[in-house]
């Protein structure tokens, strides 16, 4: 390890009482600013956009249309990768998409078990839970016990698919379109769509 | 490598400590974290599979102890120390002591960050660059092969056997990236395992687990 985290006593000009990983990061930051590696415009730029045009609020869109546009639920669960990135939601870690379809007699669930992948276009940064090692180490082992724990219980004439994300394809999951919702517009359909739904945790 | 960051299918790490509503970075560090181990990536430069290995790399306890986003810091300084851009010195203290040849290891612009990121990055290629070993519905099982550096191969698919989906075409190959020795681009293809496979009479349900494995990673069954 480059430092230890416990001894704060080096000769630095920060703040005494920032500690850890706090220290840390801006110890690098400052480094990298000096050296010429780094635009501390494009670190601001980088954060922002992440926090403002990612997120499941995107997913949202993508699911409500194809509850509504039975051509482009087609498309979607042929080619997700082209129907997303038609949708506008490209870059880093959305680049090839594959969109799994719930149904009354199936489930599905996302995890990355080796480290975190998720579909940041579509669905942001995951949550914690998601990087964790209790999700990662048991949603291929036992998904009902998991999805049990998020208040999900799934009847035993329902078969799981557990979708591991191992390569470079990134999932999504089409939850069902809650019932009652037929005169709903596009907008209002979205609104129920939340980011546990897309990653297969939870039901709408 | 068989470290601990392979977690599929281990027990012992308790119940899922779940947290609703959208995701928020709890602390200001952690956003820089993320930005910073992000941009590096162009002038150093290194591959998500490179700052994943470094990751696989920390000693197991640390893996499981560290923040996420500290572990992102871990694998960047990591990867800085290889490339000689910096000193373990440096690191400690904040302080520059040496320059770097900026002209060989260009910043990411501001102005052009924002397209970057939304073009992605170029993972594929051409389909009709090799022919596919495989097929959908074919029987294939997963290697034992179990390299000491980086793979996508997780343990609890090794010497398992599947049945072939999808095909998806020819990637990079993560192991071969990660190694520095180029793309080494190969078809990738989604393999479905029943839970009796992997799980055996502790299997939960009849429920099926899919993994995406790249064909070296597989032979027929």
């Amino acid at each position: 390890m480059p430092h230890d985290h416990d001894d704060h006593d080096h000769d630095h000009d920060h703040d005494p009482l920032e500690q850890g990983p706090s220290l840390r990061v801006r110890a690098l930051e400052e480094l990298m600013v000096a050296k010429g590696l780094i635009d501390p415009v494009a670190l601001d730029r980088i954060v922002e956009y992440y926090e403002r045009e990612t997120g499941p609020r995107n997913g949202a869109k993508v699911v409500a249309r194809a509850w509504l546009e039975p051509d482009f639920r087609d498309w979607l669960l042929r080619d997700g990768t082209a129907a997303i990135h038609a949708m506008g939601f490209t870059g880093y870690q959305g680049e090839h998409m594959r969109v799994v379809a719930n149904t009354p007699k199936l489930h599905n669930v996302i995890v990355c078990t080796l480290c975190s992948c998720y579909p940041w276009p579509v669905l942001g940064l995951p949550p914690a839970w998601y990087k964790g090692a209790a999700y990662r180490s048991r949603v291929v082992r036992e998904p009902r016990a998991v999805l049990k724990e998020f208040g999900l219980e799934i009847g035993t004439d329902i078969e799981i698919k557990v979708w591991d994300s191992t390569a470079e394809i990134r999932y999504m999951v089409l939850p069902m379109r809650p019932a009652d919702t037929e005169a709903f517009t596009l907008d209002q359909l979205a609104g129920l769509v939340t980011r546990d739904g897309m990653i297969g945790t939870a039901r709408l | 490598m068989d470290g601990i960051h392979d977690l599929g299918g281990m027990h012992g790490f308790g119940p899922v400590p779940i947290e609703t509503g959208d995701y928020v970075f709890k602390a200001q560090w952690q956003r820089r974290a993320f930005a910073l181990a992000e941009l590096l990536g162009s002038p150093v430069p290194y591959s998500a599979d490179q700052h994943r290995q470094e990751i696989e790399r920390m000693p197991a306890a640390d893996y499981l102890k560290l923040d996420y986003f500290e572990k992102w810091i871990v694998g960047a300084e990591a990867l800085l120390l290889q490339a000689g851009l910096v000193s373990e010195e440096e690191l400690r203290t904040g302080r520059k002591l040496f320059d770097v040849d900026v002209a060989r290891h260009p910043k990411v612009d501001a102005g052009n960050l924002i397209a970057t990121m939304r073009a992605g990055a170029q993972l594929d290629f051409p389909d009709d660059a090799q022919k596919p070993r495989f097929t959908a519905g074919q029987n294939v099982r997963v290697t034992k092969d179990s390299p000491s550096g980086h793979t996508r191969s997780p343990r609890y698919l090794r010497g398992r056997a599947g049945q072939v989906v999808a095909g998806h075409g020819v990637f990079q190959f993560a192991d071969a990236v990660a190694a520095g020795r180029g793309p080494e681009p190969q078809h990738c293809y989604t393999v479905a395992f029943t839970a009796g496979e992997l799980w055996g009479r502790d299997a939960e349900a009849a429920d099926m687990i899919h993994a995406d494995l790249w064909e070296s990673y597989l032979e027929p069954a």
